[in-house]
């Protein structure tokens, strides 16, 4: 079990890298676009779509690692405000909702990668791409969180994370008591 | 079903989901798949992928992850406590100048980097101490940062803002324009309060034993004033309607890269590692409510709840001073719990055609919905830089910070009081810079 998890997360961190690498990759190809047009007076042909589609892939292959990370934003509300046995309940309801929407997407992206692979999509403009290189995160994105959030049901269900990653001594749960 | 009591079923099903703690983005995705599913059967999410990957496929949304690489980039070097230096260099002398460098320097580094938690945290961690040291209630001190912080999502370049451009579809530049007099009107209205508030409570501004040689005032400006320059040439850019925000923001966010390398030698990779590591994180969070939001506005407006909410506030025939009212108590409410981005995409495609409906400019109103968005910041239970703040100075208690704040959320609710009765202190920048619409 814990090499199943060490191995997700192995696999979510290096998707991490690869978004963080795109979007070092999208500002220099900004760069690059802007000094063609405007330096060079040279029409650009590539660059617009290409970070587009490169900060697209950026964002699904960086979901899970955030995940991981726990840079998704939520609302703590409730969470905090519960005892430890229903915030336990809760956070199963919440990973396990999660998990089943990504799983569903990650059926329905690889369904439509699919789809632009065996029809041979491009994109209508110049550079003209084939679009199932553009779709291919989707699929990867979706699969991995589905799977990140596996290993988050897991490692709470076995005891090794605290629900919602909240330990008692957080500042948060001190407001939501002074308010309340 | 008609689609009122669909679209309330949508909105209590979608309120259930964010409370259960799950990401904001996935609550969102989740509603939209379950009442597809509800209306159209299974079969109706063959889209959701297309749709999904339509609403991120767009150019102007490049801004945001450059601008947070921009901002991640100022943020991990000195230039948040330079720029306060700067502030205290110059201004030690004026009555209340610790108040106003304090606030200033907030305004100034929130412009930079558009994150609040960011410059609370840099402005804070100087400001907070020497403000206590000099005698400052620690209510004002915390709440004049917190407050200070907000500033960083109205003044230009700010990420909601482009949110809000693109939901709406209008010109990201004369939302940047038309942010920044509010932006300095709030300015007055936070350091005329604070200043009012330090003179009652007895506080002696001048500062004896303190003094900065002119050669020192000089000193630190070769380290603060690249960066302004930079801001300043990235707004100018778009003004001057010669590059979009994506590449302006996009040039700003490599010049920035650089003036770190070079300004606060931060070139190792560790260290270049961690601004697009924070800057990924920021990026992908709020990329993937943006796309997921998109999939929960076309569920419904495919149901016809978008519509329907629409047709049914026009026919109530509210005057359009009472339909504000409302919907700045909606939007205040929203914000007390849910992030600013979350707020703008859930309820601007439902919301701007009833306030164009209504007669209201969706320029103004950008800036009226990013002031209420403002105060969530600062107000509990989400006020995301109430806990930056308790992390800085973590011997005061929370109670003292919010004691603090609470009088410069009334300050925002005064500007927002004012920016209602006076539509112009919005529009005229926009006006002047880029031309009537």
């Amino acid at each position: 079990m814990n090499l199943f998890i060490r191995l997700v997360e192995i696999f979510s961190k290096l998707l991490g890298y690869i978004a963080a690498f795109f979007l070092m990759l999208g500002v220099l190809v900004v760069c690059h676009m802007v000094f063609t047009r405007f330096v060079l007076n040279a029409p650009t042909s590539w660059q617009t779509e290409f970070v587009t589609y490169i900060l697209l892939a950026s964002t699904f292959l960086g979901a899970p690692w955030v995940l991981l990370t726990r840079g998704h934003v939520n609302v703590e509300l409730l969470p905090l405000m519960l005892k430890a046995r229903s915030r336990f309940v809760l956070c199963i309801f919440a990973y396990s909702s999660s998990a089943l929407l990504c799983f569903i997407l990650s059926f329905y992206s690889i369904e439509f990668w699919y789809e632009a692979w065996d029809a041979g999509w491009s994109s209508d403009t110049m550079w003209g791409p084939k679009l199932w290189k553009a779709y291919l995160a989707m699929p990867i994105g979706f699969f991995a969180i589905s799977l990140q959030y596996l290993v988050e049901l897991i490692c709470l269900v076995t005891g090794r994370t605290p629900p919602f990653g909240i330990t008692d001594t957080k500042p948060n749960q001190e407001i939501v008591e002074q308010v309340l | 079903m008609s689609p009122m009591i669909l679209g309330a079923l949508a909105a209590l099903v979608l309120i259930l989901l964010l409370f259960s703690g799950m990401p904001v983005a996935f609550a969102l995705g989740m509603t939209a798949v379950i009442f597809l599913i509800l209306e159209d059967g299974i079969g109706s999410l063959d889209v959701v992928a297309e749709t999904l990957f339509a609403s991120l496929d767009e150019f102007a949304l490049l801004s945001i992850p450059m601008f947070l690489v921009m901002g991640s980039a100022i943020a991990s070097s000195r230039a948040g406590s330079d720029l306060y230096e700067a502030l205290d260099r110059w201004l030690y002398k004026v009555p209340g100048g610790l108040l106003i460098s304090n606030i200033g320097a907030c305004g100034l580094f929130a412009a930079l980097t558009g994150s609040s938690p960011a410059t609370c945290a840099a402005i804070g961690k100087m400001g907070i101490p020497e403000m206590r040291k000099r005698g400052y209630p620690a209510s004002l001190a915390t709440g004049a940062i917190a407050a200070g912080g907000t500033l960083g999502i109205l003044i230009p370049p700010s990420i909601t803002m482009i949110v809000y451009g693109i939901a709406t579809e209008t010109s990201i530049g004369r939302l940047f324009a038309a942010g920044v007099m509010p932006g300095l009107m709030l300015v007055t209205l936070f350091i005329a309060w604070s200043i009012y508030k330090a003179k009652a409570s007895g506080l002696d501004f001048n500062q004896p034993g303190k003094h900065f040689t002119f050669k020192q005032k000089i000193e630190i400006l070769p380290k603060v004033l690249p960066f302004l320059a930079i801001i300043i040439l990235v707004l100018g850019a778009l003004y001057g309607g010669v590059a979009t925000p994506s590449e302006a923001s996009g040039v700003g966010a490599l010049i920035c890269i650089l003036l770190v390398m070079i300004i606060y030698k931060v070139w190792q990779p560790a260290k270049l590692w961690d601004i697009f590591s924070s800057a990924t994180r920021e990026s992908v969070m709020l990329m993937m409510i943006i796309g997921m939001a998109g999939l929960f506005s076309y569920m419904m407006s495919s149901l016809y709840i978008t519509q329907g909410i629409a047709e049914y506030i026009a026919a109530q025939d509210l005057s359009p001073w009472v339909l504000m009212l409302y919907i700045n108590v909606f939007l205040l409410v929203s914000g007390f719990f849910l992030p600013p981005v979350a707020v703008i995409l859930m309820t601007s495609p439902t919301l701007v055609p009833i306030i164009l409906n209504a007669g209201f400019d969706p320029i103004w109103f950008g800036v009226m919905l990013t002031l209420n968005m403002e105060i969530g910041l600062i107000t509990p239970p989400v006020g995301l830089n109430l806990y930056v703040i308790k992390g800085i100075v973590p011997d005061v208690e929370l109670k003292t910070v919010l004691q603090g704040a609470f009088p410069f959320m009334i300050c925002m609710l005064i500007a927002i009081a004012l920016l209602i009765i006076f539509p112009q202190i919005a529009l005229w920048l926009p006006e002047v810079l880029m031309g009537p619409v």
